[in-house]
């Protein structure tokens, strides 16, 4: 009797602590998400920077605090702001690329990590960057061929790469076409692993409208 | 006995009772300022928050002990602090700001740097082969930024009064013992180096880290590609000569060649010339690249050959039938890196580069033969000892060996030879006081072993942010350099020549927009004068000369005015005087002119798909010697002008077709005179203009990438 009595408050110790355990992870990255959806990226940032120094091996907190970083430079023209946002994004991606090898939604991030250097100064970054953002997509390509994003945001790099041109940016439309198509087959590996972007779609689509 | 229910619950009471504790706190930066956005945590816990507008933070834990906390901001230090949980309260935690991040006060006095990895860069790299009448020429752009001399017949650097020997080039930290291709007298050269190899430059006209040596002026340091962005071929065809190159990748190493042919026979064939060109210019030239990642490092290996020849009859005032010029030049240099860190703050930077050069000459009936090894070797280890100070320490071997042959009916064989050998140590700290003031201090103490001197030299700079867009930075030096090799062949117990940098730089960056001006002054001391009209095997040599050069460089920067225009405007003045080589007083060279301008335009026409590059030079008039007046060296040439264009089509995103000419107005222009070395009847000295071999200059060529993605292009080769 004693021993069961024992066993069975062992176990109970061990199950509360990985419930507890599990769903902190879970309530921080919930938490960490509300925040960025309540336009307070950086208390987001903050909160994955949390939880990525706890789990110590689990790639996807740096991963997001990335790209909080990322999308934020969108909004802002300050020079500073976006070189230093842009450089401590890079920093998270170098910590999450260390946990996860040859991981196909890191790269992604790189690639749009390296967009939004182009895009904030083309004249110092297009030429320098370019080459490194369509190896990046073809590399992620190469790992997962029917990633949503990949397709996605490749098409895109290639639409506007062809009005800088000069030439029709429609010819990369079937590729959003397969993209969409990606994302409806998508299906969620674990929790909080990346599935975002299907809103994305109709905004690269502007580009093949007539 | 207790029910197991009982234990279970009270346990479940235990977990849920956890003492907890409240951490308190407050995060200003050093001058009491509140921080906001903080990010306070408790090590590998979820236990944090984030500091509100006062800069006040406050979380619950229900952790015990000794904890670790951290804050960390971004352009600040991290912070972290140990201690027992209970007393984390009414925290004030100061945060340093991170010298590292950007934003912080540069050490720049004297720098012009390229790339995309600097803050201070003045030029991306692209910018440094689009720049109109460059013509591909890694040195032609530099000659537009301020503190550089129009020489337009040479080719070469010359900085701040200085002689075009005054500056060393460097790769990956190793030095290069022949930049320029080989050439003759009024024939410019150029780099040897192809451009695309290198992704950022330094430029230093003046006050550089005691890390360099045997440079009187300037360095240049060019530093390799480390990793390439990707697999492909190029194909250049120009009217002037044929080129290819092809990278390749693997997991952890890649491959980057290239080799191109240059005959201008079929161009001189067509444009005439001023110069009677037997056997006209002709190049073959091989380059390659090899690098390798190890865990820690990165070992790069450089390998360049070159093969030079041309034959011409030069005109001469002193000789009817002109002067025959014949010259073959064999050049090989290899280069070697590795960098790479040791653990615990250390890393280490060495490597060795071997030059060697033949050169087969003859000057009408003199034969020259030329042969010199040349070796560097650098050990550097740096320490980090935290942000705010790094420390520097190095040593480093040269051995040159230079030999020569030299026949003529008039003297028969006559035979130099000589061994020149440094060793050299240098140590350079740098200092962070805070963001805003930063210094560098460093020493360098060298021995030769030809000329058997030791010589001490301090480096010193200092910087201060003086708003958030602007500083100021001072920079002082004293710089040692063996005499040239054509004296040295004569002479081996003279003194090394010495100068002095005192430099003053004030940099504004906002927004796209750079302007930057340096004022300097520079002595001259113990330079070798002569009394032949060369070195000469029985000319008298001394240390006696020195000189001066005091001047102001303004660069101006604008890529944000008018869209799809880039521009930029060098202007630089100086006044120098100098008593060396065979001058019978003080006075300021011919390659010295007092004001140069350059003003580079790069316009982008979306709709034709071109870019439209400009480039305009203006150096006024140079000084000479005329024999006819009493005074030396006191007549000038008209003033220097050429309007340099060049247009790169994009026939696709990877073929481009390209024009470019030099001198597009076809101004006249003079470098120099030569005079007569006797009078004629009448008792005057004739004269004869130097002039370039001709006005213009055309290229046309068709470039074309092929790589698997489809993007890269050559633009930045051109």
């Amino acid at each position: 009797m004693k021993t069961i009595v024992s066993l069975l408050i062992f176990l109970t110790i061990s199950m509360i602590n990985t419930i507890n355990a599990q769903s902190s992870y879970e309530k921080g990255m919930s938490k960490a998400f509300e925040l960025w959806k309540a336009k307070t990226p950086d208390e987001a940032i903050n909160l994955f920077e949390r939880i990525a120094k706890a789990e110590k091996e689990n790639w996807l907190p740096y991963y997001y605090a990335a790209q909080v970083h990322i999308t934020t430079t969108f909004n802002t023209k300050d020079a500073e702001v976006i070189e230093s946002r842009l450089k401590k994004a890079q920093e998270y991606l170098n910590e999450a690329k260390t946990l996860s090898k040859e991981n196909a939604e890191i790269l992604i991030m790189e690639a749009l990590l390296n967009t939004a250097y182009v895009a904030y100064n083309p004249s110092v970054y297009a030429m320098t960057l370019s080459g490194k953002v369509e190896e990046l997509y073809q590399k992620a390509k190469a790992l997962e061929p029917n990633n949503p994003r990949a397709m996605l945001y490749h098409a895109e790099w290639k639409m506007g790469g062809a009005k800088f041109f000069g030439k029709d940016p429609k010819a990369f439309c079937p590729e959003v076409e397969k993209a969409i198509l990606y994302f409806e087959k998508e299906t969620v590996k674990t929790p909080f692993y990346p599935k975002w972007g299907k809103n994305q779609v109709k905004r690269v689509q502007q580009n093949c409208k007539s | 006995m207790k029910s197991p229910i009982t234990i279970l619950l009270l346990l479940f009471a235990f977990i849920h009772s956890n003492a907890q504790t409240t951490i308190k706190g407050t995060i200003t930066d050093t001058k009491g300022v509140p921080i906001v956005g903080a990010n306070i945590y408790l090590d590998g816990t979820y236990d944090g928050s984030s500091s509100d507008e006062n800069g006040a933070f406050s979380f619950i834990s229900s952790e015990t002990g000794v904890q670790t906390l951290i804050v960390s901001f971004i352009s600040f230090e991290t912070f972290s602090l140990q201690q027992e949980i209970t007393d984390m309260k009414n925290l004030n935690i100061r945060l340093k700001e991170d010298v590292n991040s950007l934003g912080s006060v540069v050490l720049n006095a004297g720098t012009f740097s390229a790339g995309d990895n600097s803050k201070t860069a003045v030029l991306s790299p692209m910018d440094i082969v689009t720049t109109a009448g460059a013509a591909g020429d890694y040195i032609g752009a530099f000659q537009t930024l301020p503190g550089t001399s129009t020489v337009a017949e040479d080719g070469r650097l010359f900085v701040r009064g200085g002689d075009a020997n005054e500056t060393s080039i460097y790769i990956d930290g190793l030095k290069v013992f022949q930049p320029y291709s080989a050439t003759t007298n009024n024939i410019p050269t150029r780099g040897r180096f192809s451009p695309f190899l290198f992704k950022g430059t330094n430029f230093s006209t003046g006050g550089y880290s005691a890390e360099y040596g045997d440079a009187l002026s300037s360095v240049l340091l060019l530093n390799t590609i480390n990793e390439p962005d990707q697999e492909k071929t190029d194909i250049s065809l120009i009217n002037v000569g044929v080129g290819v190159g092809n990278t390749q990748k693997w997991k952890k190493n890649s491959l980057s060649i290239n080799a191109f042919y240059l005959n201008l026979k079929p161009y001189q064939e067509i444009i005439s010339q001023r110069f009677n060109w037997i056997k006209p210019y002709e190049s073959l030239s091989g380059e390659a690249v090899y690098r390798y990642s190890f865990k820690n490092g990165l070992l790069k290996l450089y390998a360049g050959l070159n093969y030079t020849d041309f034959n011409l009859i030069q005109e001469d005032i002193n000789t009817p039938l002109g002067v025959n010029i014949k010259l073959k030049n064999r050049n090989t240099y290899l280069n070697t890196s590795y960098k790479g860190s040791l653990g615990n703050d250390w890393s280490i930077a060495t490597g060795t580069s071997f030059a060697n050069d033949y050169s087969d000459i003859k000057f009408d009936s003199t034969l020259v033969d030329d042969e010199i090894n040349s070796f560097h070797f650098k050990l550097k280890f740096k320490k980090r000892f935290s942000n705010r100070f790094k420390l520097n320490i190095g040593a480093e071997q040269f051995i040159n060996e230079f030999s020569e042959k030299a026949e003529d009916v008039s003297f028969g064989t006559f035979r130099s030879k000589f061994d020149n050998n440094s060793t050299a140590v240098f140590t350079e700290a740098n200092l962070f006081f805070n963001k805003k003031i930063a210094m560098k201090a460093g020493v360098r103490g060298v021995h030769n072993s030809l000329l058997d001197y030791t010589k001490v030299s301090p480096r010193i700079s200092f910087a201060y942010k003086t708003s958030s867009k602007s500083q100021i930075s001072l920079a002082y030096g004293d710089f040692y350099q063996n005499p040239e090799q054509n004296v040295l062949k004569y002479n081996q117990t003279l003194s090394p020549e010495k100068s002095s940098h005192y430099i003053f730089n004030y940099l504004y960056q906002k927004n796209r927009r750079t302007f930057r001006a340096e004022a300097y002054y520079k002595s001259y001391d113990k330079l070798i004068k002569y009394d032949t009209e060369g070195p000469e095997f029985s000319s008298l040599f001394t240390n006696k000369g020195n000189g001066y050069a005091t001047g102001l460089d303004i660069f101006w920067r604008d890529n944000k005015s008018i869209k799809n225009l880039e521009y930029w405007a060098s202007y630089s003045y100086l006044d120098t005087k100098r008593d060396y080589k065979n001058y019978p007083s003080e006075a300021t060279p011919n390659f010295a002119a007092k004001h140069n301008l350059s003003l580079v335009t790069k316009y982008w026409i979306k709709d034709w798909k071109s870019l439209v590059s400009t480039t305009y030079n203006f150096a006024s008039g140079r000084p000479y010697n005329d024999p006819n007046q009493i005074t030396f060296q006191n007549q000038k040439t008209k003033s220097y002008n050429s309007l340099n264009f060049s247009w790169a089509y994009l026939l696709s995103q990877q073929k481009i077709l390209y024009f470019s000419v030099s001198n597009a107005l076809g101004i006249d222009n003079v470098f120099n005179y030569q005079y007569a070395n006797t009078p004629n009847i009448n008792g005057d000295f004739a004269r004869r203009a130097i002039r370039p071999g001709a006005d213009r200059f055309f290229i046309i060529g068709f470039f074309w990438t092929i790589s698997e993605n489809k993007t890269d292009n050559q633009l930045d080769n051109l």
